[in-house]
């Protein structure tokens, strides 16, 4: 059951972003190749994990999914504590889960790292009929806000995988930037086996566009 | 006014009146069963056929279980959604289902534009993925009456309105009314299939016994979740009373308890049970009364978690953390229920009134 210490860095990723756009999808399309058309909502909060492979180092990711609904933000919000990147998800078929970004961001930054680096995600792209979100416009609305950009779609599995390489990679490139620059503090310091505290001294807002 | 439901027979095409299941109508319940099973039965049945309820005889039968077909019955009285005396009972039900019906009528008058939006989208987004895979809550009737519920009860309650996880809790009651009027399964019965007054009285009977239960935990779903937060702090300091090393081990291994135990109390385990053992839970909570779904409640979560207690101690943090959110409770039984049950109520009583029990620094 127990898996021990066999990666080179782990790195706590946050899901967010609106009720039903899909995040607990991507996270099982991601950690188990499934897609469930009607999962049950997430309450609080939910945990997967998955390794891969980042410049021949094993990159474990600890994926937390929240629920979206405004009256879990105070349990939810707890979990930024820690986090070295956010995925924040909307559905490009619902303009006002995109219109929410900007609330979203603003969660982030009050609480969580100033230094997390963040994926704006347009999932259910495989809904091209219902779009109602032009990818551009959530392309320069990243770019102007210092985040990366994917559209995926959990249920065709599209670009998931990128998703999470992209982000992963960042913030690997971060660390292991900062790893080389300060030689003796290590980037991070699992504590207790699983909180990591991480603070690179670039900022991870450096705009990185992903695949769409 | 005789002729009840038959539980046995297949079902008369046309619904019993919506009044005779609870009074009346007790009378002709008893049938052919096992010994064991009819004493039980009987013993139910004499003290609902009273004019005068005695409460703590209902109780006292009730803490280890309720017959299936009583349970409809059983559990209004029990919450006090209807009274113990059997003259007031008919005009009591009569009344409450007329008062929700119009309580639907006035809060859909305004048609969509007159909803209040988010309420109304965030009940929109759950419907459909209440219990998905199960017959029932995939029809079509049973999903209108789901929003309908929640939707008048968020907007009767503004302090919490509608919070994911409280349309979980209507499926118990939901269910087991539906019960009442058919033979076969509920899980795979179709209620647009009944007429328009029984699905009401369905409908209206589960509104108000949700509203009952809710009454009690409300701290649960308003601003901040202060209720969720009490009880998990209190359920943290009984296990560690009870099993310190292994909150010493959650703790090394950085598990903390909001991570699992937040939802052990939001939805009441009804994510990690199933309907059938809820509902067996049930019976035992509503004899409790009030406080049970919160505080009786938390001691049957700390019995729950020290279930696992030896798998746990040997787990790591990814472990006990995956472990505990997809438990082994699928083959669960009314025994396994019981033995929980038990173990709870052995913890509440030797601890909820204990010196500096719970809730001390």
């Amino acid at each position: 059951m127990t898996e021990q210490s066999n990666y080179d860095y782990l790195f706590k990723i946050v899901l967010i972003g609106d009720s039903g756009v899909g995040k607990s999808n991507l996270l099982s399309r991601f950690t188990r190749n499934e897609f469930n058309n009607d999962s049950k909502s997430t309450i609080g909060v939910e945990f997967a994990t998955r390794s891969i492979n980042v410049d021949g180092k094993t990159v474990k990711a600890q994926i937390w999914d929240t629920a979206g609904q405004e009256r879990y933000r105070a349990i939810t919000a707890a979990y930024y504590r820690g986090a070295v990147g956010a995925l924040l998800v909307y559905d490009i078929a619902k303009q006002a889960t995109y219109a929410s970004v900007t609330r979203w961001l603003k969660e982030l930054r009050d609480h969580a790292d100033s230094n997390i680096v963040i994926t704006l995600v347009g999932n259910k792209s495989d809904l091209k009929h219902l779009r109602s979100v032009p990818t551009e416009e959530a392309k320069n609305f990243s770019t102007e806000n210092g985040l990366s950009f994917i559209e995926t779609s959990a249920m065709d599995a599209s670009n998931v995988e990128a998703a999470f390489q992209n982000i992963l990679t960042d913030i690997y490139r971060i660390v292991s930037n900062r790893a080389l620059e300060s030689s003796s503090e290590p980037a991070i310091q699992p504590s207790g086996g699983q909180t990591i505290t991480v603070s690179p001294s670039v900022d991870a807002a450096t705009g990185k566009s992903g695949c769409c | 006014m005789s002729s009840h439901p038959s539980r046995k027979g297949s079902k008369s095409a046309s619904p019993p009146s919506l009044t005779n299941r609870i009074t009346g109508g007790a009378n002709t319940l008893s049938r052919e069963r096992s010994v064991r099973t009819n004493r039980k039965f009987d013993k139910f049945n004499d003290c609902l056929l009273k004019p005068d309820i005695n409460m703590s005889d209902l109780r006292s039968f009730a803490w280890s279980g309720i017959p299936s077909e009583l349970r409809p019955i059983v559990w209004p009285i029990l919450l006090g959604y209807l009274p113990l005396n059997s003259t007031t009972r008919n005009q009591t039900l009569i009344r409450k289902r007329a008062e929700y019906a119009e309580l639907v009528r006035l809060a859909f008058a305004r048609g969509r534009e007159g909803l209040e939006f988010a309420v109304w989208h965030q009940i929109e987004i759950d419907v459909p993925r209440t219990r998905p895979g199960v017959q029932l809550w995939m029809e079509a009737a049973t999903q209108r009456s789901l929003e309908r519920i929640l939707y008048v009860w968020a907007i009767r309650h503004p302090a919490s309105g509608y919070v994911q996880g409280i349309n979980d809790l209507v499926t118990p009651f939901y269910q087991t009314f539906l019960s009442a009027y058919i033979v076969s399964d509920p899980e795979i019965f179709d209620p647009g299939l009944l007429s328009p007054e029984v699905l009401n009285a369905i409908e209206a009977d589960t509104f108000w016994c949700l509203s009952r239960l809710l009454d009690g935990i409300q701290d649960n779903y308003i601003n901040a979740q202060p209720g969720i937060h009490r009880s998990v702090k209190k359920m943290k300091d009984l296990v560690k009373k009870i099993n310190a090393p292994l909150v010493k081990h959650l703790d090394e291994e950085g598990v903390e308890f909001m991570q699992f135990a937040f939802r052990w109390m939001n939805c009441l385990l009804m994510r990690e049970l199933s309907v059938k053992n809820i509902i067996r839970m049930w019976d035992t909570y509503m004899v409790c009364r009030k406080d049970a779904f919160s505080e009786f409640h938390l001691y049957v979560c700390s019995a729950f978690l020290l279930t696992w207690k030896d798998e746990l101690q040997a787990m790591d943090f990814q472990g006990i953390i995956m472990f505990l959110q997809s438990l082994p409770t699928a083959n669960w039984t009314n025994h396994e229920i019981e033995l929980l049950l038990s173990g709870a109520f052995v913890l509440h009583s030797t601890w909820h009134n204990a010196p500096g029990h719970l809730g001390g620094s």
